[in-house]
C-alpha cells in the first residue's frame, strides 16, 4: 500500500496537506497525531469514505480508487473501528462469514464447510472463541476478535485499525498484540492508529506522526523512543492560532461546585475535585478516560452512582436534569444534533426551551416577552441567522452551537459545563467560543471546559485536570506548557 | 437572484400548506363536476359527518406530535360511547358525560405510562389497550345495543344553535382551543419538543415523561369526547361501534401535515384532512359510486400524502 501526495480540504481548513505514505507486506505500521491531526480523515480518504482532492492511492502495486467502504473491504482492505460494526443478533460464526457463506448445491447454508474454515483459521492464529454464542453476548475484547477474522475470512490484506485497545483491558490487549503479530507472519499488512504510546513500541515496525494534516516523519521504531516521538507530535516550538494563554490572574473565589469521590462504574472511577465562581476548570484526557461520563453524572443525565455532588455547600443528588437545573447547573453536550439541539423546530424554541416557565404565566406563553428575551440573547453571542425564525437545523455548526450555549445562559447558572464545545466548528467559531467563555467566567460563572483538544484547554483554563481511566490522574495550574500536559496524557496512558 | 429568491419561498408556502391547496382545489373541482355539493345543506353535512372523526383526530394529532401513535383511541369511543348510554340509567346525563371523559384520561394514561415509562413501542402498548378496551366495551354490553332516551342529551349530537348543527360548532371551538395551547402554551411546546428529540429536551430540564403522557391523556380524553357525541347522535350504541375509527383520524392527521416522525404538526390542518376525507366519502355517495371504491381511494390519498412529506424531506 502506498499513498502519494494525498491532499484533502474541507471548507476553511486544509484536512490532510499532500501526505506520502507506504506500508510493505507484512509491516505493522502506527499512525499517531493529536486530535485533529488528520488521522480519522486519512483512513476515510484510503476506504473511499471521503473523495480526495489530489494524489495518487496504490494497493498491491494498483492505482486504486475506492468510492465506498465496501468496495474497498471487497478489495481486501478492511476497517476495524472502534465501535464494532458486527451484527450484534447474528452468532460469532455467522457474523465472520456474512456474504460469503459456503452453499451446497442446491442453495443451502453449507454449516460444515463454513464449520471446517472456521476451525482452520482459529487454529492458524491460536484462539478459539464460543463459534455459536450471539456477538451481543461477548465482551468488547472478543468481539474485536470477531471483527479480526471477519477481516481475515473475507482475505484482507490490509487491516486499518482504529484505537482497537480503547476498552480493553490489560491481559486482553497482550492477547490482542499477540494476534496481530500472527497477522504479520500471515503477510497481512496493519496499519494502527493509536494515542497510546507504549502499545506503538510494543508492535509497530515503524510510526508516522501527523500534526496539523501535515506528515512531520515516519521513523523505524527500534531507532526512536517515546520522548522523541511525542516531541514529533506535539512540535518543537509551539507555535498556535491561540497561543496567548486567555486566563485571567484571579483571586480568591468562593467554592460552588464539590465532586466527592463519585463513582458510576466502569468509566467514572472515583473523581473528587472544586471549582470556584469565576473559575474555568479544564479537563482534558484520552478518548475513553471517562470525560462525558462524568459530565452527564454531574449533570443528572444518567442515573446516579455513588459520591457527592454539592452546589455551594449544598448537597445536590439528581436523578435527573431537571433537577441539576434547579441547583444552577448546566451542560452543553458533546453531541450538539443528538443531544443539544432540537433540529427541526426554529431557533428561537430552542433557546427558550429550559426557561419556558418564565414566560409562561398559566401555561401560556407570551410571545412579547419570548421574543424579546430572545433576540437580547441572540444579540449577545452574535448567533447568525436567517431570522428568529429559522430552522435551527439550517444553521452553521457554530451558530448551533451557540443556540445550544445561550439556551442555558437563560437560566443563570452557576456552573456551565461544556463537553467539546469545539468540536466540528470552524476556526473561527472556536475563537469566538473562547471568548464567551472568558466572557462568562469573568461575571463568575463556573465553567467545567472539556476537551480533548490540549491546546485549546491549556489556553483557556485557570487550571487543568487530566483523566485518565475515570480517575483525575494529575492537576495543572494555569502557565503549564501544552508540551507538558501533552506529555502527561500519553504517558498516563501507558 | 430575487425572483429565485421569491419563487423558492412561494414553494415553500405551498408545500408547508400544500394540503390546504389541494383541498381548494378539490371543492371548486367538485362544486363543478357536483351539483348541489356547494348548497349550504351539503357543506353543514359534510361538516357534521366529520365532527366525530374530527374530534378523535384533534387527540390523534397531538400523540403524534409528542412522538407517539395512538391505535386505541377507536375501541375507546365504542367504550366511552356504550357507558354514556349505560350510566344515565344511574345519573344524570352531563354527569354521565364527566364520567366517560375521565373513563378517557385513564385509557390515556394507561397508554402514555405504557409507552413512555416501561418503553413499550407506542403502536404495540396501543395495540394491546386497543384489544382490552374493545373486550371491556364486549363485556359491558353484553354483546347487546345499549339505548337511551332524552331530548337534551341528544342535543349534543343532533341539535342546532341556529342554523349551524352544534357539533359542527363543537368541533370548531374544539380545534380552536386545542390550537391555541399547541402553539401558545407550555404543554404544546414541550410536546414538540419531545418529538422533535425527546433525549434533547430531557438534557433540557424537561420533564419528557410527564408530558408524554400528558399527549395520550388528551388522545383519549379526546376520543371521549367523539364517544360522547357519538352516543348522543345515534342514541344506541353497539360494542362492534367505532371499527376502523382510529385509521381515519390517523389519516386525517397525516394529511394534514403531521410528521408521522413527530416534532410538527397543526391541529387546524387536521382538521382540514378530515374535511377532505369527509369530502371524497360525500361525492362519492353524490355519484353514487360504490363504497369498495372509496377503500381504495382513501389509501391512495393517504400514501400520496404522507410520501410526499417523508420523500422530500429525504430529498433535501
Amino acid at each position: 500500500m502506498r499513498v502519494v501526495k494525498l491532499k484533502k480540504s474541507f471548507p476553511g481548513v486544509v484536512a490532510l496537506d499532500e501526505i506520502d505514505l507506504d506500508i510493505a507486506e507484512g509491516e505493522i505500521h502506527a499512525l499517531v497525531g493529536e486530535n485533529g491531526a488528520g488521522k480519522s480523515t486519512l483512513i476515510k480518504l484510503v476506504v473511499g469514505a471521503y473523495q480526495r482532492d489530489s494524489g495518487e492511492i496504490y494497493f498491491d502495486n494498483q492505482p486504486v480508487e475506492f468510492v465506498s467502504p465496501a468496495q474497498a473491504f471487497q478489495s481486501g482492505l478492511s476497517v476495524i473501528y472502534q465501535e464494532n460494526s458486527l451484527i450484534p443478533q447474528l452468532t460469532v460464526i455467522q457474523n465472520i462469514f456474512l456474504g460469503v457463506e459456503y452453499f451446497s448445491k442446491l442453495g443451502f447454508l453449507d454449516e460444515r464447510k463454513i464449520y471446517q474454515h472456521y476451525q482452520e483459521i482459529t487454529k492458524q492464529l491460536g484462539f478459539n472463541l464460543p463459534p455459536h454464542e450471539k456477538v451481543k453476548n461477548l465482551g468488547v475484547a472478543e468481539q474485536k476478535l470477531v471483527e479480526i477474522l471477519k477481516a481475515l475470512i473475507h482475505k484482507a490484506k490490509f487491516i486499518i485499525m482504529d484505537e482497537p485497545t480503547a476498552s480493553l483491558s490489560e491481559n486482553e490487549i497482550e492477547h490482542l498484540f499477540k494476534i496481530i503479530s500472527e497477522l504479520k507472519t500471515q503477510r497481512v499488512s496493519v496499519l494502527y492508529i493509536t494515542h497510546i504510546l507504549r502499545e506503538v513500541f510494543k508492535i509497530a515496525d515503524r510510526i508516522t506522526v501527523l500534526r496539523d494534516g501535515k506528515k512531520i516523519d515516519t521513523v523505524l521504531t527500534k531507532e526512536v523512543d517515546q520522548d522523541k516521538v511525542i516531541t514529533l507530535m506535539v512540535g518543537e516550538s509551539l507555535k498556535n492560532a491561540y497561543t496567548t494563554s486567555l486566563a485571567s490572574a484571579r483571586k480568591e473565589q468562593k467554592e460552588v461546585l464539590k465532586v466527592e469521590n463519585l463513582m458510576r462504574k466502569p468509566r467514572v472511577n472515583g473523581i473528587s475535585f472544586t471549582a470556584s465562581a469565576g473559575e474555568v476548570v479544564g479537563i482534558t484526557g484520552l478518548r475513553g478516560a471517562g470525560k462525558t461520563e462524568l459530565s452527564r453524572l454531574i449533570f443528572g443525565a444518567d442515573p446516579m452512582g455513588s459520591g457527592g455532588i454539592f452546589v455551594e455547600g449544598k448537597p445536590a443528588k439528581f436523578n435527573s436534569p431537571l433537577g441539576a437545573v434547579e441547583s444552577g447547573i448546566a451542560l452543553v453536550p458533546e453531541d450538539r444534533k443528538k443531544d443539544s439541539l432540537i433540529l427541526m423546530l426554529e431557533l428561537y424554541k430552542n433557546i427558550t426551551l429550559p426557561t419556558l416557565k418564565q414566560f409562561a404565566d398559566n401555561g401560556v406563553i407570551s410571545s412579547q416577552k419570548e421574543f424579546a428575551v430572545v433576540k437580547e440573547a441572540v444579540e449577545k453571542l452574535d448567533i447568525r441567522s436567517a431570522g428568529l425564525k429559522q430552522i435551527t437545523k439550517y444553521l452553521s455548526g457554530g451558530n448551533q452551537q451557540k443556540v445550544a450555549i445561550s439556551k442555558w445562559l437563560q437560566t443563570e447558572p452557576k456552573v456551565l459545563i461544556m463537553d467539546e464545545p469545539t468540536q466540528g466548528i470552524d476556526v473561527k467559531a472556536k475563537v469566538e467560543i473562547y471568548s464567551i467563555v472568558r466572557k462568562l467566567a469573568e461575571v463568575g460563572v463556573c465553567i467545567i471546559f472539556i476537551s480533548s483538544e490540549v491546546a485549546e484547554v491549556v489556553n483557556i483554563s485557570d487550571r487543568i485536570l487530566i483523566l485518565s481511566e475515570g480517575r483525575i490522574s494529575a492537576q495543572f495550574s494555569q502557565g503549564v506548557s501544552q508540551e507538558e500536559v501533552m506529555r502527561t496524557i500519553l504517558e498516563e496512558g501507558s | 437572484m430575487e425572483k429565485n429568491l421569491n419563487l423558492k419561498t412561494t414553494w415553500s408556502i405551498i408545500s408547508k400548506n400544500g394540503i390546504l391547496f389541494i383541498f381548494l382545489l378539490l371543492c371548486v373541482l367538485l362544486s363543478i363536476i357536483t351539483p348541489g355539493f356547494l348548497s349550504w345543506a351539503n357543506i353543514l353535512n359534510v361538516l357534521r359527518q366529520g365532527s366525530i372523526i374530527g374530534i378523535m383526530a384533534i387527540g390523534t394529532t397531538f400523540v403524534i406530535i409528542g412522538g407517539g401513535f395512538d391505535i386505541s383511541v377507536g375501541s375507546t369511543l365504542v367504550l366511552t360511547a356504550a357507558m354514556c348510554v349505560g350510566l344515565q340509567s344511574y345519573m344524570h346525563w352531563s354527569l354521565a358525560i364527566l364520567a366517560v371523559l375521565i373513563i378517557g384520561a385513564i385509557i390515556g394514561f394507561i397508554n402514555g405510562f405504557l409507552a413512555a415509562k416501561i418503553h413499550i413501542p407506542a403502536i404495540i402498548a396501543t395495540l394491546g389497550t386497543m384489544t382490552i378496551v374493545r373486550g371491556l366495551a364486549y363485556l359491558y354490553t353484553g354483546g347487546y345495543p345499549l339505548y337511551v332516551e332524552g331530548r337534551s342529551f341528544a342535543y349534543i349530537g343532533t341539535g342546532y344553535l341556529g342554523p349551524i348543527p352544534f357539533p359542527v360548532i363543537l368541533l370548531l371551538v374544539l380545534v380552536a382551543i386545542w390550537q391555541f395551547i399547541l402553539v401558545k402554551t407550555r404543554f404544546g411546546r414541550y410536546a414538540c419538543a419531545l418529538g422533535g428529540n425527546k433525549e434533547a429536551t430531557r438534557l433540557s430540564g424537561v420533564n419528557v415523561d410527564y408530558y408524554h403522557i400528558m399527549t395520550f391523556i388528551v388522545g383519549g380524553v379526546m376520543a371521549a369526547m367523539s364517544g360522547v357525541v357519538y352516543a348522543s347522535r345515534l342514541l344506541s350504541v353497539t360494542p362492534l361501534a367505532g371499527q376502523g375509527y382510529e385509521l381515519d383520524a390517523i389519516a386525517s392527521t397525516v394529511i394534514g401535515g403531521t410528521s408521522v416522525a413527530g416534532g410538527e404538526g397543526s391541529v387546524v390542518r387536521t382538521l382540514v384532512g378530515v374535511l377532505l376525507l369527509t369530502i371524497i366519502a360525500n361525492v362519492f355517495n353524490l355519484l353514487g359510486i360504490h363504497i369498495y371504491v372509496q377503500y381504495v381511494v382513501k389509501g391512495v390519498i393517504i400514501l400520496s400524502a404522507v410520501g410526499f412529506d417523508t420523500y422530500s424531506k429525504f430529498r433535501r
